[in-house]
């Protein structure tokens, strides 16, 4: 093939109606497959492997690595974005009697780059806070840190933050931001505590509240439930000196510490934190029935919302179907506990949300517009 | 008779046909039934007319709406009357579905002689039943064994008769007026006995008897089914109580409800065979209602009504009779059967649309709100579209193709509301008339474009199979008209899906989250895109337009239902399971009706007209 041939060749491909009708079936296929993994996968999971990948990997038992199987989600919608992009340029006339069919591209366009902007952009937490009680950050329970806390200082706390992606890898950290060394001794994704038993092998742990606890790893669990994972870490001082080995786990109560230097230190592995620039209180939870049954009618959250740098201080009513938003961030009203008087908000970060708004307006108005012209010409062959 | 005529006075028969059940005389009873079941009650986080609450339950209870009883056919209000002042009577009445074998067997009953059976067949062995029932609950639902599902559905079953017998006294027992008048005595006594702070001799006596009837009007609060004294002047619009309830307020005794001794009179006078005293106390409770509770009692009265009249099974009946009359002016080629079939599709789409009102108007929401509504939505969006269809061609496709999906859905409609109320209220994040407005409207009419598009489609391919002489205008007019509607389905959907997503962004924050539902719709979406660029492409031609339309079927279906479904072993019981055979079915029938359009040129009746 001469090498002059080859781009042509591939605008070819790439603009063709083939690669179109290829993407939408595959597309459907992994959209029906998406689905039937939930049952067993969950949400999240499933649409990991099938939607917001470039493949669908196979792992089998004998092999020691996975095989790509299927174009996933990122791949054919991808795809479809370039032959959408290309034919659009090499084969749509600019003419009126096509201009629909422009408008709806660029919307279908924007949608498939919205969801691409949400993959990649998009950051959930929850926000949970009782009545009377003021909150200033939201927590990720899918993903862990380890934080390391100096609260010498009383008043505010200085707050050091690793994620747990980085201790699972075993070894030791360093951070320029820590005064020692932290050595990771063994990290669980998933294990139960337990009360140490008189029969049970010897704690790993030797400082805090770890040596009285048996660590039992248990697979991950699948579906919607959360992980709980456990590790060992060590904090060590430049001159060598371990101050101990301590259990942490999203699932001890109480703080545990040491003191380095004249300060003092807690640690602790717990769902990653987001800090807001702002903070909610919540006045009054609301969780109303229809009358005589347990059927909820509405659930809604009256929180004052203090935000000095913007000059906000207002009460603002979250409930269903009505978000707050602030800040960048949106807040739902999402579930609720003890007794209705705490309230767990969804925070949600997607600086891209307003795509799919102007993406389903240009559709909207490109279908009614070539539609309209099609039906036109079909009643105007009638008579 | 020109065909004018014909059709003018086939649209009037079929409609006074239509509206017979309405306005027909009720069964001669000397007990006014009628005006029971039209009294307004709470149950269910709504107020509906007893009436509904009794056909809800009798459907729930025994699969349908009336039971029949020594070759009588019963009302529901009767059977509920019966259950709640003559529970004696009712137990012997054949009230209870049940035709799992294993749970037959558990309840030492024969199979085959029938699938009702009366309560007190099961009584002796309710605690068995409680004990089957409780350990099938501690499964996970996914998981549960028919038999599992069987006793746990008959447990529910028992107990909400149960609930019914102890609506207003406790399973018959007692005279409920004469308990009213010494519960009000022992009452003003202890008062008395009170203000004088004197200990008389028969004050423990007195204590004792009253603290009996306080735990039996407790036990009938806990127990009642449906609450159905109206609150008072002053109080809030939701304070309905139960008949036990209102005993158990503040002060009942010496300023007992109005309506509890009139519910009191209805049970006694019941009992005794008083029709003339039942009469003048549902009067008197209808009257103070009226007076008290406007707004519920007028609610009560129109749903009442709605319910009599039935607009959707003489719908399903106008639908298949249009059918039929449309395939009788293809065979005969008569313009005047032709009026006919046309005038009783417009009946038919009347009466429709009169139903679909009526349960806006009492709902208060959207048409909309829940799997019952959407099927019978999804038949009137197809219905009207199909109208269009018949304006543009006048063929008789668009009509026979919205006929067929009609009657299908009711058909539908008509099993989905078997599982109780269909007026149902709106949880939480449902509660919401501008996105049930929006998005459940544009999505369910694009079902219903995706479904005529496929039974034009299937049209065309058993005309292809069947016809002998085949007018190719005919044919171009399928196709212009699938082409069409495809496009009108691929609208909808598309609207639809993307404000689902829209509202999803509204209420938790995420425009597309891939759920089951949302991804039913777009597999919609994709199908119809998927054949329109097929289409452009030239990929396929007429045929394969067609194929792919019915295969549409199929997709609109699973998103519909399918989604419903998933997580539902194949062991479980219910609609909802049978529903997942029907769709196999379906799925099936439109694979083959594929295949038969998938059959080389020389199977065509067509082609054989042609080599001949």
């Amino acid at each position: 093939m001469r090498r002059n041939d080859l781009l042509p060749r591939l605008t070819n491909l790439l603009s063709s109606m083939e690669l179109t009708v290829f993407c939408l079936v595959v597309l459907m296929i992994l959209v029906v497959a998406c689905t039937l993994a939930q049952v067993t996968l969950g949400i999240h999971l499933a649409v990991e492997q099938y939607i917001r990948s470039f493949f669908v990997w196979w792992s089998p038992e004998a092999l020691p690595f996975s095989v790509p199987i299927f174009p996933g989600g990122g791949l054919a919608g991808g795809l479809l974005l370039i032959n959408l992009g290309v034919a659009q340029f090499r084969r749509l006339e600019l003419s009126w009697r096509k201009a629909g069919l422009w408008v709806i591209h660029l919307g279908m366009a924007l949608l498939f780059l919205g969801e691409f902007a949400t993959a990649f952009l998009q950051v959930e937490s929850h926000l949970s806070i009782e009545e009377g009680q003021t909150v200033n950050y939201s927590q990720d329970f899918r993903r862990m840190e380890l934080a390391l806390i100096d609260g010498t200082d009383g008043e505010t706390d200085d707050v050091r933050s690793i994620p747990a992606s980085m201790i699972s890898s075993r070894g030791e950290i360093s951070d320029a931001s820590l005064p020692f060394t932290l050595r990771v001794l063994s990290f669980h994704d998933n294990a139960e505590l337990l009360m140490r038993g008189t029969d049970d092998p010897p704690a790993q742990a030797t400082a805090g509240i770890g040596a009285n606890v048996l660590v039992r790893p248990v697979p991950r669990p699948l579906g919607e439930e959360q992980d709980s994972p456990a590790a060992l870490i060590e904090p060590v001082a430049p001159d060598g000196r371990s101050y101990g080995v301590f259990l942490v786990s999203p699932a001890l109560g109480g703080t545990q510490g040491f003191t380095h230097e004249g300060r003092n230190w807690s640690l602790s592995l717990r769902p990653k934190r987001y800090y807001m620039p702002f903070s909610l209180t919540l006045k009054d939870f609301k969780h109303d029935v229809y009358p005589g049954t347990s059927i909820p009618k509405n659930f809604s959250s009256l929180v004052r919302l203090l935000d000095p740098r913007a000059g906000d201080d207002r009460d603002v009513l979250i409930y269903m179907n009505s978000p707050l938003r602030h800040g960048g961030l949106t807040f739902y009203q999402s579930s609720f506990g003890k007794n209705n008087t705490l309230s767990v908000l969804q925070v949600v970060r997607n600086p891209s949300w307003t795509m799919p708004y102007i993406a389903t307006l240009l559709v909207t108005l490109g279908l009614l517009w070539h539609f309209g012209v099609m039906l036109r010409r079909t009643l105007g062959g009638l008579s | 008779m020109t065909p004018r005529r014909i059709f003018s006075a086939v649209f009037v028969g079929a409609l006074a046909l239509a509206a017979w059940p309405a306005v027909a005389p009720a069964p001669k009873s000397d007990f006014d039934i009628e005006a029971f079941g039209r009294l307004p009650a709470l149950e269910g986080g709504r107020i509906k007319p007893i009436d509904t609450f009794a056909r809800n339950t009798l459907l729930i209870v025994r699969s349908k709406q009336t039971v029949r009883v020594d070759g009588r056919s019963l009302s529901a209000t009767r059977w509920l009357l019966d259950a709640a002042f003559k529970p004696e009577t009712a137990d012997t009445y054949p009230s209870f579905v049940v035709d799992d074998p294993e749970v037959l067997g558990l309840l030492g009953l024969a199979q085959g002689k029938g699938r009702y059976f009366a309560y007190w067949q099961l009584e002796p062995r309710r605690d068995e039943i409680n004990k089957q029932a409780q350990s099938a609950d501690a499964v996970p639902s996914g998981a549960r064994s028919r038999f599992q599902t069987a006793v746990l559905a008959l447990e529910t079953r028992m107990s909400l008769y149960e609930r019914v017998k102890n609506t207003f006294m406790p399973s018959g027992r007692g005279d409920p007026s004469a308990e009213l008048a010494s519960f009000q005595a022992l009452m003003r006594a202890a008062m008395e006995a009170l203000r004088s702070g004197q200990a008389s001799k028969g004050a423990a006596e007195m204590m004792a008897a009253l603290d009996a009837r306080m735990r039996a009007y407790q036990f009938l609060a806990e127990a009642a089914a449906f609450k159905s004294v109206p609150p008072l002047k002053g109080e809030p619009d939701e304070a309905w109580a139960s008949f036990g309830e209102s005993m158990l307020r503040p002060g009942a005794g010496h300023m007992t409800h109005p309506s509890v001794p009139l519910f009191a009179r209805m049970a006694a006078s019941y009992r005794a065979g008083d029709a003339a005293g039942f009469n003048a106390a549902v009067a008197e409770q209808a009257a103070w209602a009226r007076e008290n509770a406007a707004e519920a009692t007028r609610h009560a009265r129109v749903e009442a009504l709605f319910n009599r009249a039935q607009p959707f099974i003489s719908g399903m009946t106008l639908y298949v009779v249009a059918l039929l009359l449309v395939f009788a002016s293809w065979a005969t080629r008569r313009e005047d059967v032709s009026s006919a079939a046309h005038a009783v599709f417009w009946a038919a789409f009347v009466i429709h649309t009169l139903g679909l009102l009526a349960r806006t108007v009492l709902q208060g929401r959207p048409p909309v709100t829940n799997l019952y509504s959407s099927a019978v939505f999804v038949g009137w969006g197809a219905v009207l579209l199909g109208l269009f269809g018949e304006r543009i061609h006048r063929r008789g496709f668009a009509a026979a193709g919205a006929s067929a999906v009609g009657f299908g859905t009711l058909l539908i409609a008509h099993h989905l509301g078997a599982s109780g109320d269909t007026m149902d209220v709106m949880r939480a994040v449902l509660d919401s008339n501008f996105w049930l407005t929006t998005h459940v409207i544009t999505i369910t009419i694009g079902y219903s474009g995706t479904y005529l598009a496929g039974l034009l489609a299937a049209a065309w391919i058993a005309r292809r199979h069947f016809v002998r002489k085949p007018d190719p205008a005919d044919d171009k007019a399928i196709v212009s008209l699938t082409y069409g509607v495809i496009a009108f389905g691929l609208f909808f959907s598309f609207i639809g899906t993307v404000l689902g997503g829209i509202w999803a962004d509204q209420s938790w924050g995420r425009f597309w989250g891939w759920d089951p539902k949302e991804n039913g719709a777009l597999l919609i979406v994709l199908w119809n895109a998927l054949i329109l660029h097929m289409r452009w492409a030239g990929f396929v031609r007429e045929r394969g337009i067609m194929m792919m339309a019915v295969f549409g079927n199929i997709i609109t279906s699973v998103s519909w239902f399918g989604v419903n479904m998933l997580g539902i072993g194949l062991h479980s019981y219910g609609f909802m399971d049978s529903a997942f055979w029907w769709l196999l079915l379906f799925s099936v029938s439109q694979l083959l009706l594929i295949m038969l359009a998938a059959l080389p040129p020389r199977f065509w009746s067509h082609a054989r007209q042609l080599d001949a």
